[in-house]
């Protein structure tokens, strides 16, 4: 684009490069926070939105590559990257004061790849233990079992708390200090790991005043399998099965993205036929998943009978997916290339059945719960996330929509078959509770539409296109986004040309809601804390990957 | 009609003719206990499985099927089990407040059980202070549960037995009026003469408008005393796993359990007499016929009927609605219930001096 | 007069949520009774719920013992154990599978072996219940004991 074009020509220092709508930014690391403002800044390009902070380990040196997305022209991407030989203590500027959402980004590139980002004021480690040794997504890790071995006793809470950080103050003076994350006269109350409202094993460490809440500490990595890291041992085709188990409520989707992703770098044609399947069953999951959110959140607040009859739903939808993909949750479903069997000659009829039932149970839902004024005045005035902030946490799919930030990747950069469909994409302007409640039940109005459109026009074909024995993708970069049911999910790969990948990065949508939580949970009370988790609707393998 | 007083009248005819009145007084105490306790547990088993079988059929499932035709033995397994269970030594409670909490939760709960008339002559305690006595000893139970809480020496038992406390003790004033908008109307505390009175016409009935408000009022309150349905905030277990009750375990825990059962069944019990005419069958003046034919089912049947009638109500409104919030919870208390039973024991009033008589 | 309005407006809408929860109180349950409904009630044909290695009714097989099963699987979850043999009719040495093993327990039905196989030796059944005692009864082997390489049809 013109504007970017002129605009990125200031910048003497960076070398720049443009692939179709990506602009790859390159600059030294002492001039990289002074980009990343004037990026942000600049009322121009305002790249507002960090989706997500890359580590990177080029053997030689390390680096950071950051994605930027900018709400002017959401198509468009540019990736700022930067390098340090330091091997031993590297240092790059933080810029968690320009984007919410680059505090925990920054964490996790330290915790994998042990780069400091000096300034933040959080340097914890973010999924591994506190005392683990060795920066894994290094390629020099040693993985070694002797070095860390199975813990049997618990990790000291007081770990958790002590927040190390690294700071360079006004007169240039470089300080490592620790900071303690509670004072000590806080009442802290730790929700979770095992916790019946946390979705998951996610530990929230919480401060209280009465009821009232005064800070929420999330705490990570209770089931992170390290998948990022397996993925340099996987080869393609293998890859894809772990994808399905980040976010298992929308694994489909996640899946299509990864393939997606490898097959952009083959440039490999899909046949149309794949694209329509891929897309239907994008949508028959992504409203198994809402109708699950919706029935989460409901529990959260009290209703289990909400909780039990969207199982119910989402089990018809479970029992399409066993049909043609031969899997329920896992449904295992796109390969490289296309889709792995043909769907079945069942699945057209039971779709269409399914549409009417389920728009005659929304009907239910919303007379059951929607109305209840109960839950209205729970979620009256509850989670205010406002548009500025939805976009700086990076808080995308639903949660960002319900803010009134238009941020589906199915109309920003359409992917598989969303073009031939005609949808809205719905959008709230009040950012609260009831909004985020709200939008799940209309995207699953929207996504039966999608899916009404495209069933009968499945075009003849192949299934998948034919893919050699051995994969091995062209040396580059990758990337692609999709829109999982919580929010963009992006597939980042880096090939050298191997049939192994160099390194894959997945961004997770829910590790921003949780980052989310810890702003709009403040000031409210425990009750609401519980039911903000639900109205988040974040899955936890999804953030520990 | 066939009532319990001739079988208990009998009895006690029958001590008194063998032994000294101190010791067939004494004899009887023994066996109006063990009544109590074996009808209290028994009656713990079936609304433990009825709210199973009700809840799961709101839910669309089917709920126990396993142990007994139709998984009707479920609860006694599950009773088998938790008096099998092991007490869980915990460090660092307060052991003798922590064993204590537990009794003081089902001795409160067993008392009141004890006050109810089920019917004629099938009344243990009827004193003429009745009403006050169901009043007074059902509100020990939060003594119970605000020791749990603090004894257990855990953050989550904490917060449940704070704001158990806070809904009790407002939840027991519009308690209390709804109730004495009916005592108003009888003119005696006595449940045996309240129930003696509603012969012919049952006192949401007799009591028109303000009488069904009072009712409605009560369901609503004694629902919130009783920690279920969209009043479980104490144990709220989405947010706090198990609330006040969360370090427990076996026959302690069982007894928080049973207690909960219980106080539901209490409650509705009271329900039942003091506004749908406790034992009587149901009569409507002029239809001589139809109030024959009622008269041939038993009064305990009456009573028990009634009575599941507004546990069913009660499990109804539990599996439909979520969870209030603590604050909402205190304003639907101080705002809405308690100003609408202070009108309408005014309206009361105002229906005893003009209508009612 | 807002505030009475509102309660009323807000007891209706209970009435809605209990008319809908006693809607489904009368509706027909949906809870599957499993051992019950077992033989009468089947998984999908294409579930994917245990690897096995058809043989046809003279023992014999499909499977070459090329092991691009084992190299594709991510988990290690199948071993194939090949023996030399001596072909009767060429004379010449042969390589023939000896043992397939497949660990359940490490399965995650992932379906890459049965659609690298190029003979198509190996194939999904429904069969979903693999509840044993003890993790060594999880690990089988697929080929049955004395069979053979398939001849090819010419």
């Amino acid at each position: 684009m013109k504007v970017i074009d002129e605009l990125l020509a200031q910048l003497p220092f960076a070398g720049i490069e443009q692939k179709e709508k990506t602009y790859s930014v390159s600059v030294p690391k002492d001039k990289l926070r002074e980009t990343a403002e004037w990026l942000k800044n600049n009322p121009k390009l305002s790249f507002d939105f960090l989706t997500d902070i890359i580590g990177m380990d080029y053997t030689d040196s390390l680096g950071v590559i950051y994605y930027l997305s900018s709400t002017t022209f959401p198509s468009y991407i540019i990736t700022l990257k930067t390098q340090t030989d330091d091997r031993e203590t590297p240092e790059i500027d933080s810029v968690h004061d320009l984007w919410l959402s680059a505090d925990l980004y920054e964490r996790e590139v330290h915790d994998f790849l042990g780069i400091t980002f000096v300034n933040n004021p959080d340097m914890r480690r973010l999924f591994l233990r506190q005392d683990w040794k060795g920066y894994p997504l290094r390629k020099d890790y040693d993985a070694n079992p002797e070095l860390n071995p199975i813990p049997l006793d618990n990790e000291d809470l007081n770990d958790m708390e002590d927040m190390p950080f690294t700071e360079i103050n006004l007169e240039g003076e470089r300080l490592e200090q620790h900071r303690k994350l509670f004072e000590e006269e806080d009442y802290v109350v730790n929700f979770g790991p095992q916790h019946p409202a946390t979705h998951g094993v996610l530990h929230l460490r919480v401060s209280l005043d009465g009821e009232m809440i005064k800070k929420v500490d999330p705490n990570f990595g209770y089931i992170h399998r390290g998948i990022e890291k397996m993925c340099e041992a996987y080869t393609y085709p293998q890859i894809p099965h772990l994808t399905d188990r980040l976010d298992y409520l929308s694994g489909t989707i996640s899946r299509h993205g990864f393939c997606l992703a490898v097959e952009k770098g083959l440039e490999l044609e899909v046949p149309e036929r794949a694209h329509y399947i891929r897309t239907i069953i994008d949508e028959l999951t992504r409203i198994a998943s809402h109708l699950l959110g919706w029935g989460c959140m409901a529990m959260d607040m009290g209703s289990i009978t909400a909780f039990v009859y969207g199982m119910r739903d989402r089990e018809k939808i479970m029992d399409i997916f066993e049909e043609t993909c031969g899997g329920r949750l896992m449904a295992n479903y796109s390969v490289i290339g296309g889709v792995m069997n043909d769907i079945h000659p069942n699945f057209q009829k039971k779709v269409k059945e399914f549409i009417p039932y389920m728009r005659k149970m929304l009907k239910e839902h919303h007379l059951l719960f929607t109305g209840n004024p109960i839950a209205r005045g729970r979620m009256e005035g509850v989670g205010y996330l406002s548009k500025e902030q939805a976009i700086s946490l990076g808080a995308t799919g639903p949660t960002g929509r319900a803010s009134g930030w238009s941020n589906d990747v199915r109309k920003i950069e359409p992917y598989a078959a969303y073009r031939q469909a005609d949808f809205k994409e719905v959008l709230r302007s009040d950012g609260l509770t009831f909004d985020r409640y709200i939008i799940r039940l209309d995207e699953i109005e929207e996504s039966l539409r999608i899916i009404e459109q495209l069933i009968d026009n499945i075009p003849g074909g192949n299934y998948a296109a034919k893919t050699k024995a051995v994969i091995k993708l062209p040396e580059g970069e990758f990337h692609q986004r999709v829109e999982g049911a919580r929010g963009e999910f992006d597939v980042y790969i880096n090939s050298k040309g191997d049939k192994f990948p160099y390194r894959v990065k997945f961004r997770s949508p829910c590790m921003t809601l949780v980052n989310t939580l810890k702003y709009i949970a403040v000031g409210t009370k425990v009750a609401d804390l519980i039911m903000l988790g639900g109205s988040l609707d974040y899955v936890v393998p999804c953030i520990d990957r | 009609m066939f009532h319990f007083s001739v079988v208990t009248n009998w009895i006690d005819e029958l001590l008194r003719t063998y032994l000294p009145d101190g010791w067939a007084l004494f004899i009887e105490f023994v066996l109006i206990g063990i009544a109590i306790l074996t009808v209290y547990a028994v009656l713990a088993l079936i609304l433990i499985y009825v709210e199973r079988k009700v809840c799961a059929f709101f839910q669309c499932r089917l709920g126990p099927t396993r142990v007994g035709p139709f998984g009707v033995f479920q609860s006694v397994a599950d009773m088998i089990k938790i008096l099998l269970k092991e007490l869980i030594k915990i460090n660092k409670v307060d052991p003798r407040l922590f064993r204590l909490a537990a009794y003081l939760v089902i001795i409160a709960s067993i008392c009141t059980f004890g006050a109810i008339p089920f019917d004629k002559g099938l009344h243990v305690v009827d004193f003429n202070v009745g009403v006050f006595y169901l009043l007074a000893i059902s509100s020990l139970g939060v003594v119970g549960i605000l020791l749990a809480g603090w004894s257990s020496n855990n953050k989550y038992t904490m917060i449940g037995a704070m704001r158990s406390g806070a809904q009790l003790i407002s939840y027991e004033l519009s308690c209390g009026l709804a109730l004495m908008t009916i005592v108003m109307l009888s003119g005696t505390m006595q449940l045996s003469t309240i129930v003696e009175q509603q012969t012919t016409a049952w006192n949401i009935f007799r009591g028109g408008i303000p009488a069904i408000i009072a009712f409605v009022i009560y369901l609503i309150a004694g629902h919130a005393e009783t920690n279920r349905g969209p009043f479980d905030l104490p144990e709220a277990e989405s947010e706090l796993t198990a609330g006040y009750h969360t370090e427990y375990s076996g026959i302690q825990f069982g007894f928080f359990y049973l207690a909960e059962y219980l106080n539901m069944f209490i409650i509705a019990a009271i329900a039942t007499t003091l506004f749908l005419g406790g034992w009587m069958p149901l009569h409507i003046p002029g239809w001589d016929g139809f109030n024959g034919v009622m008269d041939y089912i038993p009064p305990v049947l009456w009573f028990f009927a009634k009575t599941f009638a507004c546990v069913f109500l009660a499990l109804w409104v539990r599996w439909t609605m979520p969870r209030l919030r603590i604050d909402q919870l205190l304003k639907l208390e101080w705002k809405v219930l308690m100003p609408i039973s202070l009108i309408n024991i005014i309206l009361m009033a105002l229906w005893i001096i003009y209508i009612d008589l | 007069m807002n505030h009475i309005k509102s309660i009323i407006l807000g007891i209706w809408h209970l009435m809605q949520g209990m008319y809908i929860t006693m809607l489904n109180f009368i509706r027909p349950k949906v809870t599957e009774q499993y051992p019950e409904n077992r033989g009468k009630v089947f998984p999908h044909e294409r579930m994917r719920g245990q690897l096995i290695m058809p043989h046809n009714e003279a023992n014999e097989h499909k499977c070459t013992a090329c092991g691009i099963c084992q190299m594709n699987c991510p988990n290690g979850t199948i071993e194939v154990l090949s023996k030399k043999e001596v072909d009767e009719a060429t004379g010449k040495e042969k390589k023939v599978l000896d043992r397939y093993l497949y660990d359940i327990g490490s399965c995650i039905f992932c379906s890459i072996c049965t659609t690298s196989c190029p003979q198509d030796a190996i194939e999904w059944t429904t069969n979903f219940e693999h509840a044993v005692f003890t993790r060594r009864k999880l690990q089988e082997q697929l080929n049955r004991e004395g069979s053979k390489l398939m001849k090819k049809e010419k």
